[in-house]
């Protein structure tokens, strides 16, 4: 393609006249057999496709539309996919999508259960004398291992579940645990997810089969980042109003008794200082109420605050923190909300120190 | 603003109209790309746009500059400085923390004090596009083989909103003599178009995201946990996750720009078909090849200068280029790892014409071979390229040794038909694919709203709920 030279004191602006008597920018040979169009008729073919698209897609499209954050853009998606997503419905047009499952589908970004760590080799036994029935007569009982004694051949079941913070906190603490050789730790990690709105993802259920699959004796949680959002109804629970934190403390302790439910441990973490001040004000709240649960919790639930461990010593939010070593580490994303991987370590240190607390011989 | 998102199909149906309703008034045309090209960059965040209007000011001024002096010397000071400023912006954005807080460690292990200031500097996506669009500029004014532009050609140049975000860099003498012209209307080739966006949604949505899913993140996640066969699979795979993602990618971007009567230059020509690593970089990326060919490697001396200089100018292009992904040792090792390729075939080469043989060696056993070796190479540095750390780069590899004997759940039959197919299909000529262009655009109108809408349905179907941001986007 050929450049003309331009001449030195050039202006931007020319009239239609001298534009138009421009020969047109090269095009590619007309030999490669396809046709040219002119431009409406082009926007008219892909218009049509979209609304072709769009009248056999609307009801996952309205599904989708449900299922986002509550605001004006959720209000106008329903209201131009609800009549679309109807008579896609009524032409029987839907039946073409949901052949393929695709309403089942998770939300993107997420990582399923994944185990980490030695598996069970051997059933560990002891064998001790029974209660006596009767002058010589003996029995054997088979107790289980003890799990805060984990070996490599009866290792400790972690679970460790949570948002998009969660994973930041879960992918090192997995590592670091199942690196220990005494602890088979499974990770259940979903983006944009959290307890408020289970019509986008249902948590309680997710974590109810996790339990089921897993069998795990601790339970570590880190989760909240997205619920400072109304409740949908009806009827809808703003997040301002003073119903919110009542209806999210009910929802807070039935998650805590599901990861309770085959007798775990349970730690969960709270949510760092964040850089935005809204957030980091609801992310107070959430952890509020996150804490008083599990205090009331029975067993109780430890809480884990990463106030101090992720911010300043009063508790704000700071990227970079010193470690025990002197050394300076970045802890947050420059998105001033997620962990970076070494943030995740820090918090992952900080939660296995709890579980030795608690007793748990983690070496 | 994401390309595979409907908030993107809205604004490029006003964008695309505008575009042709205003191609016969330059002025206007100009000033409305450049508007609609900000608000799709600052879609997510208006800040970013003053960066970008500081990019175009700085390379406008500095082309200028230089193309306004006459002694040679003051020449070079004046491209050095506009260049150099550019890098500084680059830099502070893109290599700011990692710098600091690795200097400062370092201050404090040499008892010197905490004495450089940490700040976290967030990265503007699509940074590095940009900016090296606007380096080249500078630079082809200087070697004079470039005029300087227009203000408002200038700033439509390095903002057009289809190459803006990843790419493909474009030369100012690709696409400024375009901007400069008027664009036909009545000649829109719009089945090419049409099937290149429609490839790539179907590379990104479909095809990268399941591999993802199904092996990438899973191995990578927990290497230990998983065998011998997974490792492969997953190192594989991201080959194929980052090919559809990147291509995919790029040829949404060919083809939106064809839609509005521009043309790009190509930046994938089937790579995994590459007999060595010197044929894989020029089939990968190629538009940051030549950037890296033209703007580095041969200002360091490119291979002029005997044996060890050439070496010493491709490793340090390579490793350049793999720092220019990231501030992280896994970049550095990858970059390496092109580089000890590069210089193992270069080597291989020169010995092979010193004793009068081709520089590369025939015979269909032996292409195959190469080929086959050269694409496991590659995959060998897609493993540090994708991984958080080496650590975790080190697990996945280490799996190779010791996970034999183990089940492999994760690798299924339509894994390994997705994996194997992807890459077979990169040697499928050209010219089957330009057949289905021309058939498709010689239908009736009809077909054409039903087959594209019928493969619209079956890219949103078979995709994923909610895309991931394309992997170059970071960069």
């Amino acid at each position: 393609m050929s450049d003309e030279r331009i001449p030195p004191h050039h202006v931007d602006w020319e009239t239609p006249e001298q534009f138009a008597a421009r020969p047109h920018a090269e095009l590619p040979a007309p030999e490669d057999g396809r046709e040219r169009a002119p431009w409406p008729r082009v926007l008219g073919i892909a218009a049509a496709a979209f609304a072709v698209w769009f009248l056999l897609f609307a009801p996952t499209l309205q599904h989708n539309a449900q299922v986002s954050p509550v605001g004006t853009r959720r209000t106008i998606s329903l209201d131009i996919t609800g009549p679309v997503a109807a008579l896609s419905r009524g032409l029987q047009l839907s039946r073409i999508v949901s052949v393929t499952g695709r309403s089942n589908r998770l939300p993107g970004g997420t990582v399923g259960l994944i185990t980490s760590g030695p598996r069970p080799t051997t059933t560990s036994t002891t064998t001790k004398p029974g209660a006596a029935t009767g002058p010589g007569a003996t029995t054997t009982t088979t107790a289980p291992p003890d799990p805060k004694e984990p070996t490599a051949a009866a290792p400790l079941r972690a679970l460790i579940v949570g948002d998009s913070i969660g994973l930041d906190l879960g992918g090192p603490l997995q590592a670091d645990l199942a690196g220990t050789g005494v602890v088979s730790a499974a990770l259940d990690a979903r983006e944009s997810t959290g307890l408020t709105r289970p019509d986008y993802f249902d948590w309680p259920a997710e974590l109810a089969a996790d339990v089921k699959t897993a069998q795990p004796q601790v339970v570590v949680i880190m989760m909240g980042a997205n619920d400072a959002q109304d409740f949908l109804g009806p009827p809808d629970v703003p997040y301002t109003s003073p119903q919110w934190n009542t209806l999210y403390a009910q929802r807070v302790a039935k998650f805590m008794q599901i990861a309770q439910s085959g007798g775990a441990t349970v730690v969960w973490v709270g949510m760092p200082p964040m850089q935005n001040p809204g957030l980091n004000a609801q992310m107070s709240d959430v952890n509020a109420v996150v804490q008083q649960q599990a205090a009331q919790a029975k067993p109780p639930v430890t809480y884990v605050s990463t106030d101090h461990t992720l911010g300043t010593p009063q508790g704000g939010y700071t990227p970079f923190i010193t470690n025990g070593a002197g050394q300076v580490v970045n802890v947050r994303t420059p998105d001033g909300t997620h962990l970076t991987p070494g943030g995740g370590q820090v918090v992952a240190q900080q939660v296995i120190a709890e579980l030795q607390t608690l007793g748990y011989h983690i070496p | 603003m994401l390309f595979p998102t409907i908030d993107f199909a809205i604004f490029f149906a006003v964008a695309f109209t505008v575009n042709w309703l205003l191609d016969p008034y330059a002025g206007w045309w100009k000033l409305s790309m450049i508007g609609l090209s900000y608000v799709f960059y600052g879609w997510v965040g208006w800040s970013y746009c003053l960066l970008l209007l500081l990019t175009t000011a700085v390379a406008f001024v500095g082309g200028a500059w230089v193309n306004a002096t006459q002694n040679e010397r003051a020449r070079r000071i004046a491209m050095g400085v506009s260049v150099g400023l550019l890098l500084a912006i680059l830099g502070w954005f893109k290599y700011f923390g990692f710098v600091s807080v690795n200097l400062d460690n370092l201050t404090h292990a040499l008892g010197l004090g905490r004495a450089v200031p940490l700040l976290q500097v967030g990265l503007p996506i699509a940074i590095s596009f940009f900016t090296f669009m606007a380096i080249s500029y500078v630079i082809d004014i200087y070697r004079r083989q470039l005029e300087p532009a227009k203000p408002l050609d200038f700033a439509v140049y390095i903002s057009f909103f289809p190459h803006l975000l990843a790419g493909p860099i474009v030369r100012g003498n690709e696409l400024l003599p375009q901007i400069r012209r008027r664009r036909d209307p009545n000649s829109v080739d719009y089945s090419r178009a049409f099937w290149l966006i429609l490839a790539g949604l179907f590379k990104k949505v479909v095809i990268s995201s399941y591999v993802s899913s199904a092996i990438v993140t899973p191995v990578f996640t927990s290497p230990t946990q998983h065998s011998a066969p997974e490792a492969i699979f997953a190192a594989w795979g991201y080959a194929v996750q980052i090919y559809c993602d990147f291509s995919g990618y790029t040829d949404i971007a060919i083809g939106l720009a064809m839609l509005l009567g521009f043309r790009f230059p190509q930046n994938f020509d089937a790579p995994y078909t590459a007999r060595n690593l010197q044929d894989f970089w020029r089939r990968w990326h190629m538009t940051l090849s030549r950037w890296l060919r033209d703007y580095l490697y041969i200002p360091l001396g490119g291979s002029a200068n005997g044996q060890a200089q050439t070496i010493r100018n491709i490793m340090i292009t390579m490793v350049l280029g793999g720092l220019w992904h990231g501030a992280a040792w896994t970049f550095v090792i990858w970059g390496a790892l092109q580089g000890v390729g590069q210089s193992f075939g270069h080597l291989r080469r020169t010995s092979r014409e010193r004793r009068g043989l081709p520089g590369v060696a025939d015979g269909p056993v032996r292409e195959w071979v190469q080929r086959f070796l050269t694409f496991q190479y590659v995959c060998l540095g897609w493993v540090f390229f994708n991984a958080t750390g080496t650590s975790q780069a080190f697990a996945v590899l280490g799996r190779l040794f010791s996970g034999w004997g183990e089940a492999s759940p994760l690798v299924t039959p339509l894994l390994i038909v997705t994996v194997l197919g992807t890459i077979a299909l990169q040697y499928v000529p050209p010219l089957r694919v330009d057949g289905l262009q021309a058939a498709f655009s010689r239908q009736k109108t009809a077909v054409q709203v039903g087959l594209l809408g019928v493969a619209l349905l079956g890219v949103t179907t078979f995709g994923p709920v909610g895309v991931a941001p394309f992997i170059y986007y970071r960069f």
